[in-house]
């Protein structure tokens, strides 16, 4: 039972990873597809040079809108990570090129500890500027200077041997910062050739310091978004899809669809419940972070799995969202144009159909643990209370017929085929057996004491001839002694069938109505004559006891007790006699201090010929507490002995005379 | 003359036992071993008591059949059971057939000897005519001690010689306990307490016989009997 929820994670686990693999083998087809048809494209990849990456190169950045030349960066619609850096003369330079419809932006922020304007009489060489240079495919570069007289709208000019010439087509503005100055220009896109970089001049005491975006002589190429790709991509693009296209180095030419973001499908669930969250992370696979399957902010894709695509090798990658819990799934497929790689298809899917369904099996799966669990476990509950309920009422049974003497009482699950059934039988058996020798027993004394009583008169009849006949002094001593031995066998053959006498008696008693407490009361008195050096207590606490039976025979059974409650106690110790009633019974007690009952002997202290006295002071053979039985139970009524703190208490139950 | 009792019991050992203890009392004893031949003797000439065991060899009820012929031949004869069963059915049976004593085997040769005498002296007294010296009057109770015989209310209620014995002890001294030890000295008998509680019950029977309202042997409890004159 244990197994089971165990064997259902395993197999929501495996079930995930089984679904994730065979989407990316579907997704590693339509790549393969896509990327096959992107073979016909090669003049769009290699706008850029088949070289790979080198830093010099500068990514123009689609962006969604046009942002305001205001020299303010927070309406361009890409975020500070896409913003390149160069080390400055006096700290950090940071740019970023953004193309919109014609138009491609330039945004660049420069750390300038003083900020040198163009005043008359100074020269531009002399004053802090940004230069802007482009190359065109023969490799002639254009050079455009952006200075600033003042802060704000500034003037743009194209830097050529024969003079500056002013750029009205650019829209420039110059916003002073707190660390130095900032840059927002906007340029026709056709002025920007193939390659790009910026020239950063810090004008300082005496000396500039220039800082460059390329580090060759000349600028690095320029990679923007291809219209032409992207509107391939947008074909192929569908909900919970994201299709890149990138060239050699890895710059983002196309970039169509989007993931889960998009999708507001009910059929799929949106935010899973925190416990859904542990469940996932306990049991499904991790992956990597889904952050990784975002677009890099820098234009380019810079992903291991890409990396290796662009080294012709198709890969296949996911990542997880640990917020949501939802797997992308990636494949990234080299591009070829002939014999040459032109660039990488990279292909992302969603899972979010995967996230619902195994979320259904989990839900489905913990549903079942549970109902499985807590049936399974009523089952064997309610199986074992019954067992347990069985094997009580079994034990209660033996202990009633134990205390009632009554084996031929039938045992609960006496006819069950099962193990219980067999302990009922067994214990059925046992009791038989038990009455069986008790009936022996019985019978034994009294078939004992008629087989002796003939031997014992021959003996005795014989030693009281002897006594006619002179005898010395010394054989009188021994025919006393004889007779000494005769009398105690004698005596103790009495006591052997006075249990027989006793139960002739009860079958022929005439019985009367009597009071018992009168008959007690008087018999207690003739009690503390007898025994002077014990205190007699009785105490009666109902007046309404009458009994129907035989008022000596009661008074027969209170001897016995009240003989072993002597015997069992010591000098000056108190024992107490009681009556009280419940209901239509009525409840005598014997209580005596001394040694309690043992144990073990507990069901045997009323059997014939069983005594519980180790001391051989008196010629017991236990046979006391058996007429008592015999008396009490001729009555229509029970007796038992239990131990009390510090002694022993007999109980007898006599129904009450009723009218 | 000396008396002649006669004897039947089939256990050699007691019979030559209480034989010789008879003997020794002056009695002349005969000796028989089964019903038949005692039957037999009978037949030709009855002794003057008759001692016997209920279960003879090979007959269980042997005695008891005995009993009744003998009763049959005479009226006066006394019978005494002499048993090693302690029954309380046999007894009542035995008595009922006109025993005068149920005895058990456990009474002691002195006692037996005693019973002996007692029965024969209470023949000789029947034969006698009452004097007024035996006599006790006691409400409506009178007894004859000589002739150990009973009246109640003018009526005769036969005792055997054990009861009798009791009544006379509780009712010398009317109102006075007696307890289980004097009663049974009085009965010259070491009898258990059951067989006391018995002999008492049929005591009472007897009486209730006569008179229903008979209600002058009182059970003190714990202590023993008294004799109630009203």
């Amino acid at each position: 039972m244990l197994v089971l929820p165990w064997a259902g994670c395993q197999f929501v686990r495996e079930t995930e990873s089984a679904l994730r693999r065979g989407q990316q083998e579907f997704l590693s087809g339509t790549a393969q597809a896509i990327a096959d048809s992107l073979s016909q494209f090669p003049d769009e990849f290699l706008s850029g040079g088949t070289d790979k990456f080198n830093n010099d190169q500068i990514y123009g950045h689609p962006l969604a809108n046009a942002p305001l030349i205001d020299g303010y960066f927070d309406d361009w619609s890409i975020g500070d990570a896409s913003l390149r850096s160069l080390r400055g003369a006096n700290g950090k330079i940071q740019f970023v090129f953004g193309t919109f419809r014609q138009h491609v932006f330039l945004y660049i922020d420069v750390r300038d500890t003083s900020v040198t304007y163009l005043t008359p009489g100074r020269l531009a060489n002399d004053v802090d500027h940004v230069d802007l240079l482009t190359g065109d495919a023969s490799g002639e570069l254009t050079h455009y200077r952006f200075t600033a007289e003042a802060p704000g709208a500034i003037t743009v000019v194209r830097v050529s041997e024969d003079g500056d010439v002013v750029e009205s087509q650019f829209a420039a503005h110059w916003q002073d910062t707190a660390t130095g100055y900032r840059i927002e220009v906007r340029i026709p896109r056709k002025l920007i050739g193939e390659d790009v970089g910026i020239e950063v001049h810090n004008a300082g005491a005496g000396t500039t310091i220039v800082s460059r975006s390329f580090t060759r002589n000349k600028p690095g190429r320029y990679v923007t978004k291809s219209a032409l790709l992207t509107s391939f991509a947008n074909g192929y693009a569908q909900p919970g899809f994201r299709l890149t296209i990138t060239d050699r180095a890895g710059w983002r030419l196309a970039q169509a669809g989007g993931l889960a973001s998009a999708l507001k499908d009910h059929q799929f669930s949106i935010v899973p419940a925190g416990w859904q969250l542990i469940a996932y992370r306990a049991l499904l696979e991790q992956g990597q972070a889904a952050a990784l399957a975002e677009p890099d902010p820098s234009g380019r894709e810079k992903q291991n799995y890409i990396a290796r695509a662009l080294n012709n090798e198709e890969t296949t990658s996911w990542f997880r969202n640990a917020d949501t819990g939802r797997a992308v799934v990636a494949v990234a497929q080299p591009v070829w144009s002939g014999n040459v790689q032109t660039g990488a298809l990279i292909l992302q899917q969603d899972t979010a159909a995967i996230l619902s369904l195994t979320n259904e099996s989990l839900m489905r799966l913990i549903a079942l643990t549970i109902i499985a669990t807590a049936g399974g476990a009523f089952g064997l509950l309610g199986y074992a209370s019954w067992l347990s309920l069985r094997i009580r009422r079994l034990s209660h049974a033996a202990d009633h017929a134990l205390d009632n003497a009554n084996p031929t009482m039938e045992m609960p699950s006496a006819n069950a085929a099962d193990e219980v059934g067999d302990l009922s039988r067994s214990f059925s058996s046992v009791l038989q057996q038990l009455a069986a020798y008790n009936e022996y027993l019985r019978s034994l004394a009294s078939k004992l004491s008629h087989e002796l009583r003939t031997p014992l008169t021959i003996v005795r009849s014989s030693l009281e001839n002897l006594d006619h006949e002179p005898l010395s002094e010394q054989s009188k001593e021994y025919t006393e002694r004889a007779r000494t031995g005769v009398e105690r066998l004698q005596k103790i053959l009495n006591s052997m069938s006075e249990a027989n006498r006793v139960e002739q008696l009860m079958e022929n008693v005439e019985s009367e109505v009597f009071g018992l407490s009168d008959v007690i009361d008087a018999t207690t008195k003739a009690y503390r004559d007898a025994w002077p050096e014990r205190q007699f207590l009785f105490n009666a606490e109902t007046a309404d006891d009458r009994v129907d039976g035989s008022p000596e025979l009661i008074v027969q059974m209170l001897d016995k007790l009240v003989d072993n409650a002597v015997d069992f106690s010591k000098v000056d110790d108190e024992i107490s006699i009681g009556l009280s009633r419940t209901g239509d019974e009525l409840i005598l007690t014997v209580e005596n201090p001394g040694p309690p009952l043992p144990d073990n002997m507990r069901h045997r202290l009323f059997e014939s010929m069983v005594s519980v006295r180790t001391d051989a002071g008196r010629d017991n053979l236990g046979l006391g507490l058996n007429i008592a039985k015999i008396i009490a139970e001729g009555h229509g009524g029970s007796i038992r002995g239990e131990n009390i703190d510090g002694g022993v208490r007999f109980t007898i139950i006599l129904p009450v005379h009723q009218h | 003359m000396s008396k002649r009792i006669a004897i039947v019991e089939d256990e050699e050992a007691i019979r030559e036992n209480y034989a010789a203890a008879f003997r020794r009392e002056g009695y002349a004893v005969e000796l028989f071993e089964a019903r038949q031949p005692a039957m037999d003797a009978f037949d030709m000439r009855l002794p003057d008591l008759v001692v016997i065991d209920i279960n003879l060899k090979d007959e269980i009820e042997g005695g008891f059949e005995l009993c009744r012929s003998l009763r049959a031949k005479s009226k006066n004869l006394p019978i005494i059971f002499l048993t090693a069963r302690d029954n309380e059915f046999d007894a009542v049976s035995g008595l009922r057939l006109g025993a005068d004593d149920y005895l058990t085997k456990d009474i002691s040769l002195p006692h037996l000897m005693a019973r002996v005498a007692a029965l024969f002296r209470r023949m000789d007294a029947l034969l006698e005519p009452q004097t007024a010296e035996s006599r006790i009057k006691r409400g409506e109770l009178e007894l004859d001690i000589d002739r150990m015989t009973v009246r109640w209310r003018e009526q005769t209620v036969t005792l055997t010689l054990t009861e009798f014995w009791m009544v006379h002890a509780m009712a010398r001294y009317p109102g006075h306990v007696k307890n289980r030890q004097q009663l049974m000295d009085a009965a010259q008998a070491v009898l258990d307490d059951n067989t006391i509680t018995s002999h008492i019950k049929r005591i009472r029977r007897k009486f209730v016989d006569i008179d229903e309202n008979f209600n002058a042997v009182e059970t003190v409890y714990g202590m023993g009997y008294r004799w109630l004159e009203s």
